[in-house]
This record gives structure tokens, C-alpha cells and sequence, in this order.
């Protein structure tokens, strides 16, 4: 059932566990955030005690960590809070240490949690989409450019970007007395953690720090207010658009039925030809791994859209 | 490539189990917990919908409009849920 609904969830309430997953060294503490039953993919802050040490080594998954206090040390480079680091699947990073301990926290996308030593890439590995930043000391916040757009005072720092979902990962703040009178849900699924601070929805109440939510698609979140402000990290799977409403009452199936009837109206062309082709296999020429040859979810014109089959070999004539 | 292909080992299967088994208890205390904030929750409500008659709801940045009387929707009789 990939991720359930988790909102909210504060960690401080909960204690660290020592990782035992075969592969990764001692000394790694975590608490479970939210996990994907289906692929075991999950999100979790971490905490690597002082004198930390992991060699080089790779993930079969993707996985992005963000250093919330403390450093880590990775090769010879010094990552102190704020710093964000996206590895691909199967790209080895070298040593990392923790001389005096850190707390994180790590997501792993499409995959569950995996450490494997190796001081080389897997043949697989693109190796030219992994991304380092310490992003309080060098990027700056901006609005966001979402449109409809949120109130003024909350700002983004885009950490990272899928170009072909649009899923990304952004710190986001709200600056002090920050309030935004509208409903809103989403086509993606959203995630986030307060990393500092204390906000307010008008249907789960106050998140502090420490605070975090897994949301799926279509789920109704908003009003907004913080007194003091926040600083938190977010996530989303696909493109986030702003369905902005004031019914608080709407379920999901409403929401979704007026999310579609926004898409006829907004992409009436896409939307027709997407519902008039039977064997639908969108093609995208720009990604080659993006398989036009059945491997992708698609449908046969029968409304199936999360069928797969293995590409067919052709016959050579 | 989003994840490499691979065999999980027995501890890996038992370990994600095992989380299972602890996201839904944590599930279901967060829809416990969710439950009883009905009543805060309503009062909540109550004011957004008085506010966005007065100063307005939300529509773009700094946009508003504000909420005609006859536009504020009545509370459907079915179970009211936020956690799905």
C-alpha cells in the first residue's frame, strides 16, 4: 500500500534504535519516520554516535541525507548542519566519520535501506547525479515560484530537482506570524520535517520541532499559521501544484474529481489525447531509461494504469 | 536508475516486518489522537469560515477575496475524517 497517511508524527516522543540492517557499521541510531510496505523505501532521522566510522560503500536505493546537528566527515571534506547530500543508486561516496556525532535525517527512495563496502561504482550507477551542498552557508532563500503561490513569508531553498517527475527536495521557512487562510492539497504526496519551530493546520493542530508528516496525494491540509516561525525540509514524489479551496469538509475522491476537471480545463489537448489512445505507452524521448516498451505503468484503454508487462523481444525477420 | 536490482536477505525481510508492524501502531494512534481534536478542530473551523468572510481567503501570494455568505459550505452529514 506504498506509504500510509503518517500526520502527525513528532519523533521527540519516541527513542532512537540502533540500525541492525546487515552491511551497515555500529554506531548508526535511528527512528523510524515513515516506511513504503510495498518497495521499503523510508524516512527516518538518524543519529551517528561520536567516533562514527562507515568505509566507502554504495546503496542499491537512492538516498538523500540532510545533517541536522553535528558533522560528518566524508573523504576529507567537513559536512556540518544544513548540509544535503544526494546519492544515486549504486555510487560508492567515500569514508564517512563522525569524530564527535551527528543527527540527520536520511530518506530512501524506491528502496529499503542498504549499505554495501565497496570502494568502486556499480556498472549502474550515475555517478553524474550525485549532489553536495551546505545549503545554510551557500544558497539563498527565495520565494516560491509555485503558481497559485503560497501566502508571503514562507520561502524555499530547492535542495534538488527531478526534471522528469518535478518531485523535489526544498528547506522551507515561514517567518515569524506567518498565516495563510486557504485548503489546500496536492497531485503528489508531500513530506516534511520541522527541523526548528512550531506551526499550525487548521485539521492536525500544532507540529513542533521535531515534528514531521508523510501525506498522500489529495488530502485535505490548510489553514496555516506559525507564531515564531519554522525551518523544516520537504519533500514531494511528482510536481507540487497548489489546489487552493476553502471547503474543509471535501474528501478525497472530490478532491481528485476537481483536480481532473483542473487538468481538462488547463491541458485540454493532452487530456484528450491521453484518453483516446487504447494502448497508451507514453513515450518520453528524452529519457532512455524511460521505456516506451511496456515496462512503464500504463493502461490498455481499460483504466488499468499501474500495468506492467516485461518489453516484448521483436523477431528479426 | 532508481534502485539497483537485488535479493534481500532474511534480516533485511524480518527487519521491514518488524517496521511494519510499528507503522501501524503508529498509525492508529495518530487517527486516535486526531479523533479526539474533533472538538478544537470545529472551533477552528468555525473561525476560518468567518475569516475568509471578513478578510478574505488565499488564492494567489498575497491575493484574497473575500467569502460571499451564500459561498460558505455547509458541513456534509457523513463522517468528517483528516487522516486517511
Amino acid at each position: 500500500m506504498a506509504r500510509p497517511h503518517i500526520e502527525p508524527f513528532v519523533d521527540r516522543d519516541v527513542p532512537f534504535k540502533k540500525m541492525t540492517l546487515p552491511g551497515f557499521p555500529r554506531g548508526m541510531q535511528y527512528k523510524m519516520l515513515s516506511l513504503d510496505t510495498d518497495d521499503g523505501a523510508c524516512t527516518m532521522t538518524v543519529l551517528y554516535e561520536p567516533g562514527y566510522k562507515q568505509p566507502p560503500g554504495m546503496s542499491y536505493a537512492e538516498y538523500e541525507l540532510f545533517i541536522m546537528s553535528g558533522s560528518v566527515t566524508i573523504g576529507e571534506k567537513v559536512w556540518g548542519p544544513g548540509s544535503y547530500i544526494f546519492v544515486p543508486a549504486g555510487v560508492a561516496i567515500e569514508a564517512m566519520s563522525s569524530p564527535r556525532g551527528a543527527t540527520g535525517l536520511l530518506f530512501y527512495n524506491y528502496g529499503e535501506p542498504s549499505f554495501v563496502e565497496s570502494d568502486s561504482d556499480h556498472k549502474h550507477a550515475e555517478r553524474n547525479r550525485l549532489a553536495m551542498v551546505n545549503s545554510y552557508e551557500n544558497m539563498h532563500w527565495t520565494s516560491t515560484n509555485f503558481f497559485p503561490a503560497t501566502a508571503p513569508g514562507c520561502m524555499v531553498k530547492v535542495l534538488r530537482f527531478d526534471p522528469r517527475t518535478h518531485g523535489f527536495t526544498f528547506l522551507y521557512c515561514m517567518t515569524p506570524n506567518f498565516w495563510q487562510d486557504n485548503i489546500s492539497y496536492h497531485d503528489c504526496c508531500e513530506e516534511a520535517y520541522h527541523i526548528w519551530g512550531t506551526s499550525w493546520m487548521m485539521q492536525f493542530g500544532d507540529l513542533p520541532t521535531g515534528g514531521y508528516f508523510w501525506r498522500p496525494p489529495y488530502i485535505n491540509h490548510g489553514a496555516f499559521a506559525s507564531k515564531l516561525g519554522i525551518l523544516a525540509i520537504g519533500r514531494t514524489d511528482t510536481q507540487l501544484y497548489n489546489h487552493f479551496h476553502f471547503n474543509p469538509w471535501t474528501n478525497i475522491e472530490e478532491n481528485q474529481e476537481r483536480a481532473a476537471s483542473r487538468l481538462l480545463n488547463r491541458n485540454p489537448e493532452l487530456y484528450k489525447w491521453v484518453n483516446s489512445h487504447g494502448h497508451n505507452h507514453p513515450i518520453d524521448f528524452e529519457f532512455d531509461h524511460g521505456h516506451a516498451h511496456g515496462d512503464m505503468a500504463h493502461h490498455h484503454g481499460d483504466g488499468m494504469v499501474d500495468h506492467k508487462h516485461k518489453k516484448k523481444k521483436r523477431s528479426r525477420r | 536508475m532508481k534502485s539497483i536490482p537485488h535479493k534481500r536477505s532474511r534480516e533485511v525481510e524480518a527487519w521491514l516486518r518488524k517496521e511494519e508492524v510499528e507503522q501501524r501502531k503508529r498509525y492508529r494512534k495518530i487517527v486516535a489522537e486526531q479523533e479526539a481534536l474533533s472538538p478544537k478542530r470545529d472551533k477552528w473551523i468555525a473561525q476560518f469560515l468567518q475569516r475568509i468572510q471578513t478578510r478574505g481567503v488565499h488564492t494567489h501570494y498575497d491575493q484574497m477575496r473575500k467569502v460571499r455568505p451564500e459561498e460558505i459550505p455547509v458541513k456534509p452529514k457523513r463522517k468528517f475524517r483528516v487522516v486517511f
